[in-house]
Formats: structure tokens, C-alpha cells, sequence
């Protein structure tokens, strides 16, 4: 750590308030800099990257239902349990079928647990966040609602239905092999940022360090 | 010829009254903008075009808020409090001469007026903190009565120069003798004294950063925790009309009153007006930039330096006199 002490202000600095009339120089000349206020109503605030906002089930645009298997790893993983699934099995072994799910979205921290433990990329959580209500009965989502949230994602057209990635998807530093057949999807240009892995190609140009490896064989 | 002077005088008192409670109310408007574009902020924009109606919004929400009372409160001071605070303010209005000749009231000791008032001002102060029977109003109250005779002292001091060079205590003629000085204000010769008054008119008015009577991280807001609705607005409007009555001492007194580089024809208070802006946004720029001193070094700001400052003041004010005489 770099300790930088104060310089000791000498008499005459003393005298004339030479640092208060610093302070009061960047305080004018502040007046005349342009305000860094947001004026929310008006003038939206585009969310970042990954930001974790309502939650939506993709939509199967083959079944027109959800891809969900009813695996339920997101209802276990789920740190405040505000997610819940039914489902039942026609014949002993066979495919799960989802009955309902549904989320308590008031209840729900935006952990982002669920999206990334889901192999089948059917649960995320999209970009809007403006869905405050004041009765509880329309932040309980249930399938339905969650179709039609990612419906109306979608409908805003800032991304396709088929590249819009959740850093959740595919954590930083996970390997691509690990991952289920579902999510090992073509990631967005804007999205290989820094020490992301984004398939095999990426990571070798990313880190130039294969001579260890070499050294061993 | 008694009765057409009282109508004048009415019609004048009213007139002044009106304005400089508009004055007031724009003052808070002035103050959010300054203070907000300093923090980076906007400041009020939403009533009306630019914010320009928030002051009115404002009055209106604090005239029609429920007026609380707390039950253990000693109620007949707690009523008069606030009216003491305004009435004393609004009543150092009268002695000051805005041009030539617009003066209410024209009393030869003006200044030593204007210094009783604003005193008795902080009797209204005190009353609050007492008759609000409540720990933090109680020692605001407490800080704002020593706060202001500390500095009561320092400011008389420091216009003593200005009086040695007059020889009179009256407004009109301080602006007037002014005027016939080398260098049309006195501000450049009595420098110290000039220095002086500008920090006891911050602690004289509880404004940052001498504002320890309502501070805020400590006190709630000090003295007026208690009061709600239409009492606290008449604490609000007493403050700001002290800012103003001060803002018009140091302008009378050290900035050469209504005169200025040229006249402006039909506005013959146009510099005065002017210059109580330019010391107004001095309030506002201070608050924005310095954080609150602490409780004992503001008694020793103002009795271990500011006093013998102004002592020393008078001193060489005494002896440039006798030198250039």
C-alpha cells in the first residue's frame, strides 16, 4: 500500500485558506459540468450484460410450451425456495411432464442459480425490470406468465432468441466440455470479454501457454 | 398629512413584506439548483417548466400538513417559538435602506437594530428547544444560544470598523459615506473586518458550516424536530429571511450598498438586489463545499481568533484614521 501523506500547509497557506478555496474552485467549476442524473421515468438506463431481471421460461418454438424436463435441480438449488414444480410420468421410466411451474417472484433474490444450473437452458432471467406491482397475485408467475415474459423479452427485439446468453448459462472459467449438449451455444461477439472461455479456439488465443504442456509430452 | 404618510406606509410594508417572502421562497429554489449542479445533480425540474413552481408546491404541502404538537410539549411557548423567530426577523426588514429612498423606517442606530433582532431571534430559537421537551430540540437550542453570542460579539466587533470610518450607525448614511471613500466600498479597507463578518454571518444564520444547531446527522434538525407543517415553515422562513437581512448588512456595509459601476435607470435597487444574489449564492456555494465543524472548534474559531481579529480590526482602523488625519 502507498501511504501518501498530506504536505504540511505552511503559514502564508494558512492564512489565505488556500484549501478552501480549492475546494471551493471544484465546487464551481462542478456547477458548470453536466449532471450524471438518469431521469429514470424518461430516460430509461440500458441494463448490463448479465443483468438479472424478471424471470422468464423459453419458449419451445417447436412444442410452443417451455423446454423444461422437470429435472429439478433449479427447485434444489434455489437458496430462498420460491421455485416450485409439479410434473408427473406416464409409464414407470419414461419422460418427465411438467404440470406447473411456478416462481414466487417476490420472494426470489436474483441469485441466477437456476438458470445456470438448468441442462436445457429453459429457465433465465431477462433484462427487464420494471414489473412492480400492488398486488402479489401478478408477481406469482406461474408457466403461463413465465412463457409470456420471455414472449414479451423477446418482442422488444434487442436480441435474438437463439444467441442471448446469461453469464449464468456458462459461468466464467467453466469449461465448454462440462457443459450438457443444450448450452453449448454460439455466444454474441460483444459477449468474449476478458478471461471468458467461449470453446476451444478463445481460450487459446486468449492464453498463450501451451509450451508447458508441450515440455511434458 | 399623518394619515396619507400611514397609507404609504402601509402600502410599503406590504409591499416589502410580499416581496421578500417571495424572495424566500425562491431562495429555496435557487439554493436546490446551486447546491445540485455542485453535487452533479439537477436539482428540482419536475413543477413547471425548469422546477420554477416547486417553491409554490412546497408552500402549499407544508401549509396543509397536520400541525403536530407532541403532548408533553409546554404548548404557549411552543406556539409563540416560532412566531418570535419570524416576527424578530421580519422586523429587522424596516431599517434597511434598498435605494435612497426606500427605508421604512429610518433609525439612526439601524445597525445596533438590526444586531438586537437578530438576537432576539435566537430567543425564539431557545424557546423551541426548551418548550419541544424533547433531547435533541433541547440541545439544538442550547448550541444556538451559544453559537450565536459567540459570534454576536465577533460580528458587532468586526462592524466597528466600518462605523469608525462612517461615524454613524445609521444605513443610509454608511452606503452614503461609502460612496464618498477612495475606494467606493469597504470592503478593500477594512479587509479583515470584511472576513470577519463573512464567517460570523454564516454562524450568525446557522448555516453550514456552523449549522451545528440543526445538525442533522447528530440532532434529527436540531431545534425544530418537533414542529410540523405551518410552525416549521416559520422556522424555514425566519432562517432564510435572516440569510437575506445579513446578506443586506454585509452589502450596506462592505459592498457600497445601491450604488454600482453605473446606474440603471428605473431600478434604483438594481446593485443592492444584485449583490444580496452574489452573497446568497455565497451561502450556497459554502454549504456545498465545506463539511460541519465540530462543537468546540467553533467556540474556538470564534473567541481564540475571530474576536481578536476584529479587535485588532479596530486597532488599525484607530490608528490609519489618526495616521491620515
Amino acid at each position: 500500500m502507498i501511504v501518501k501523506h498530506k504536505k504540511k500547509r505552511n503559514l502564508l497557506e494558512t492564512i489565505f485558506l488556500v484549501e478552501i478555496l480549492k475546494g471551493m474552485g471544484l465546487t464551481l467549476r462542478r456547477m458548470f459540468s453536466k449532471p450524471v442524473t438518469c431521469q429514470y421515468p424518461t430516460e430509461k438506463r440500458q441494463p448490463s450484460l448479465g443483468f438479472r431481471g424478471k424471470h422468464a421460461l423459453v419458449r419451445n418454438p417447436h412444442t410452443q410450451g417451455s423446454k423444461c424436463v422437470a429435472c429439478l435441480r433449479c427447485v434444489t438449488i434455489c437458496p430462498s425456495q420460491c421455485i416450485s414444480i409439479r410434473f408427473h410420468q406416464d409409464e414407470e421410466n419414461g419422460p418427465r411432464l411438467l404440470d406447473s411451474y411456478e416462481i414466487e417472484a417476490l420472494r426470489c433474490i436474483y441469485c441466477g442459480y437456476c438458470a445456470e444450473v438448468c441442462p436445457v437452458n429453459a429457465i433465465l432471467l431477462t433484462e427487464s425490470y420494471e414489473y412492480s406491482s400492488y398486488d402479489r397475485q401478478s408477481i406469482f408467475f406461474d408457466q403461463e406468465k413465465l412463457l409470456a415474459n420471455w414472449d414479451e423479452f423477446m418482442d422488444q427485439g434487442n436480441h435474438n432468441p437463439h444467441t442471448y446468453v446469461n453469464p449464468f448459462w456458462r459461468p466464467r472459467g467453466c469449461d465448454i466440455k462440462g457443459l450438457a449438449a443444450p448450452r453449448r451455444k454460439a455466444v454474441p461477439e460483444e459477449w468474449t470479454r476478458e478471461g471468458q472461455i467461449v470453446g476451444r479456439k478463445h481460450k487459446a488465443a486468449a492464453s498463450p501457454a501451451p509450451p508447458e504442456q508441450g515440455a511434458k509430452q | 398629512m399623518a394619515e396619507i404618510n400611514f397609507t404609504k406606509l402601509l402600502v410599503h410594508l406590504v409591499v416589502l413584506v410580499d416581496v421578500v417572502l417571495l424572495h424566500v421562497a425562491y431562495a429555496t429554489y435557487f439554493e436546490r439548483k446551486v447546491i445540485g449542479h455542485m453535487q452533479m445533480r439537477m436539482g428540482p425540474t419536475r413543477v413547471g417548466p425548469m422546477g420554477l413552481l416547486q417553491p409554490i408546491a412546497d408552500g402549499i404541502k407544508l401549509f396543509f400538513k397536520e400541525d403536530i404538537i407532541p403532548a408533553a410539549a409546554d404548548r404557549p411557548l411552543f406556539y409563540a417559538a416560532p412566531i418570535i423567530c419570524l416576527v424578530a426577523m421580519l422586523s429587522c426588514l424596516a431599517v434597511l435602506p434598498f435605494d435612497p429612498n426606500h427605508v421604512l423606517a429610518d433609525l439612526n442606530i439601524g445597525l445596533i437594530f438590526i444586531f438586537a433582532m437578530s438576537s432576539l431571534a435566537s430567543y425564539g430559537v431557545v424557546l423551541a428547544g426548551w418548550a419541544s421537551n424533547s433531547k435533541y430540540s433541547f440541545l439544538g437550542g442550547m448550541r444556538s444560544m451559544s453559537q450565536v453570542i459567540s459570534y454576536e460579539i465577533a460580528m458587532g466587533l468586526s462592524l466597528v470598523g466600518v462605523m469608525m470610518m462612517t461615524g454613524s450607525l445609521n444605513l443610509g448614511q454608511i452606503v452614503a459615506a461609502q460612496a464618498a471613500s477612495p475606494f467606493g466600498i469597504y470592503a478593500i479597507p477594512q479587509f479583515i473586518g470584511f472576513f470577519v463578518f463573512v464567517v460570523s454571518m454564516l454562524a450568525e444564520t446557522n448555516r453550514v458550516p456552523f449549522d451545528l444547531p440543526e445538525a442533522e446527522t447528530e440532532l434529527v434538525a436540531g431545534y425544530c424536530t418537533e414542529y410540523s407543517g405551518i410552525r416549521f415553515s416559520l422556522f424555514f422562513m425566519a432562517e432564510y429571511i435572516g440569510m437575506i437581512v445579513m446578506a443586506s448588512i454585509g452589502t450596506i456595509c462592505f459592498l457600497g450598498g445601491w450604488n454600482g459601476p453605473f446606474t440603471v435607470p428605473y431600478v434604483p435597487f438594481f446593485w443592492f438586489l444584485l449583490k444580496i444574489y452574489a452573497i446568497m449564492f455565497f451561502f450556497f456555494w459554502v454549504r456545498a463545499t465545506l463539511p460541519r465543524y465540530r462543537y468546540d472548534q467553533l467556540m474556538d474559531l470564534g473567541w481564540k481568533f475571530l474576536i481578536p481579529l476584529a479587535l485588532a480590526n479596530i486597532l488599525l482602523t484607530g490608528l490609519m484614521k489618526t495616521v491620515l488625519e
